[in-house]
């Protein structure tokens, strides 16, 4: 199951026709580099654009939430067996 | 009969497990798993199932504990409405790439008509079908599988690509199509419901072709006007009624509701009272942001075995959550003596036209300013951010979109 965690991250990424790829995220100040992207999802709260990422880093399912608006990025889940 | 025009080209896309398999192509742990969709945490009802649950007879609709004693590796995970949506809408705009003609039909279904662009880049249906399938695997991920049904008409293309193996394409064309409609089961056949295959299989019809054995004046006499054209037409594999009205597709929503069924049954007024203002305030939020007004609002309550509906039709459209509550909890549900626990609720607005202004009474107009002001808030905050005292102190429902995507044209904006 999804275990919720809520907390701010700091990631970096490049963009890529046009759309921006995270490639590693900082959290607990540990880096994490992503392996692999596995869905992106635009949602709208309320009038407030975000972007789902769930990505893996190795073996590890985590989803991130970039606010478009705010501009930060929070590791809202992690996926423990 | 015989009305089927052959040049004509239609393709129905269905992505297998929709719900499951995008929660299994973002989580590779769940791939190859039975893995059951449940709409939230303390729910019973499976909404949708993975492949691999069909496989072990979970379907949709099981409940969820006899499904974890059918199989006890079975993972329960909570629906990501808002990603599912999402997902529709991408895969929207790949189709509309590929074609202008293109009819959301449910959240994980689609029909692309290219019957005005076929001749000059589509020569090949079913390389394009194949194509089409690697497209959406580009899109949405590996796992994302789906069927692709390629027929002349909306009827048969559906019907294709239901009885397509996962994965898979079926093409109908004049020479299958008896072939086909001989082996169909019903099930395979949009329209043909549970009621009406047990009255056909009553008169020894067991397959749609079967149905040519019967006139027209036959089958009246079991199915009435209506129906008995509309078995024929499917006999033949003709555009039912049905699908004829997708070509004319509603410039706007002709109705608006909203149905919750809640974690338990519900016999205190003051929940009840706030379920329904809830399930209202989120109806008339979808009325107002599509500019539209309504003249009939109705309510329909089930529990404990026992249903109740009843509706009312004014002369003046509403748009506020006031009118529609003060219609529906005091007018129609206060006038009624309830006689069970309620566990289903349901709230509609109908005869919806565009919203002019409604009346230069004082009142209504300082309600309109109010409601004005909320559509502002909520809008940029989320709905509900500012609501009424009467969701005070109470769980909020919040929005959630369904899977036959009934309010498509406020959803997608079609």
């Amino acid at each position: 199951m999804y275990q919720t965690i809520g907390e701010e991250i700091l990631v970096a990424g490049s963009y890529k026709e046009h759309r921006f790829h995270p490639f590693k995220f900082l959290w607990r100040n540990k880096t994490y580099k992503i392996d692999q992207i596995t869905l992106v999802s635009d949602i709208k709260d309320g009038g407030v654009k975000k972007r789902w990422y769930s990505v893996l880093v190795g073996r590890e399912v985590y989803r991130i939430l970039f606010n478009r608006e705010t501009e930060t990025w929070t590791l809202e889940e992690l996926w423990v067996e | 009969m015989g009305r089927i025009n052959w040049n004509n080209l239609i393709l129905h896309i269905d992505i297998n497990s929709y719900f499951a398999t995008l929660l299994q192509q973002e989580n590779p742990h769940l791939r190859n798993k039975p893995l059951g969709v449940i709409k939230d945490f303390g729910r019973t009802c499976i909404i949708a199932s993975s492949k691999e649950a069909k496989k072990v007879g979970i379907k949709t609709g099981a409940n969820a504990r006899e499904a974890k004693l059918q199989a006890p590796n079975l993972i329960l995970l909570p629906a990501q409405f808002d990603r599912y949506l999402d997902a529709t809408k991408r895969l929207r705009k790949l189709f509309l790439d590929l074609s202008p003609d293109v009819y959301i039909y449910s959240l994980d279904e689609a029909f692309i008509n290219l019957n005005h662009c076929q001749k000059y880049l589509y020569q090949n249906p079913l390389e394009f079908a194949q194509n089409l399938q690697n497209q959406v695997k580009q899109e949405l991920g590996e796992w994302v599988t789906c069927n692709i049904g390629i027929a002349p008409n909306y009827l048969l293309a559906k019907l294709a690509s239901n009885m397509a193996k996962t994965e898979g394409i079926m093409e109908i064309n004049k020479e299958n199509l008896d072939g086909i409609l001989a082996s169909a089961k019903f099930g395979d056949v949009c329209g043909i419901g549970f009621r009406l295959e047990e009255k056909l299989r009553l008169i020894g019809v067991e397959n749609p072709y079967q149905i040519r054995f019967y006139s027209q004046a036959d089958l009246e006499k079991t199915f009435g006007p209506f129906w008995s054209r509309e078995l024929l037409k499917i006999a033949y594999g003709e555009e039912t009624n049905h699908f004829q009205l997708l070509e004319k597709p509603a410039t706007q929503m002709k109705s608006a509701g909203r149905s919750i069924t809640g974690y338990h049954l519900y016999d205190k007024e003051e929940e009840i009272r706030a379920i329904i203002y809830n399930l209202i305030s989120e109806t008339i939020a979808k009325v107002r942001k599509m500019k539209l007004a309504g003249r009939e609002v109705g309510i329909f309550l089930t529990g404990e075995g026992k249903s109740w509906y009843d509706h009312i039709t004014v002369k003046r459209p509403i748009n506020h959550e006031s009118e529609m509550f003060e219609l529906l909890y005091y007018k129609l549900y206060k006038s009624w003596h309830r006689n069970f626990k309620i566990i289903r609720f349901a709230v509609r607005i109908s005869l919806l036209e565009p919203m002019g202004q409604n009346s230069l009474l004082p009142n209504w107009q300082r309600r309109e300013k109010l409601h004005q002001a909320l559509d502002k808030v909520n809008e940029k905050y989320g709905l509900f951010t500012a609501r009424s005292g009467a969701l005070l102190n109470q769980p909020i429902i919040r929005p959630e979109v369904t899977g036959f995507l009934g309010d498509r044209i406020y959803q997608l904006g079609e």
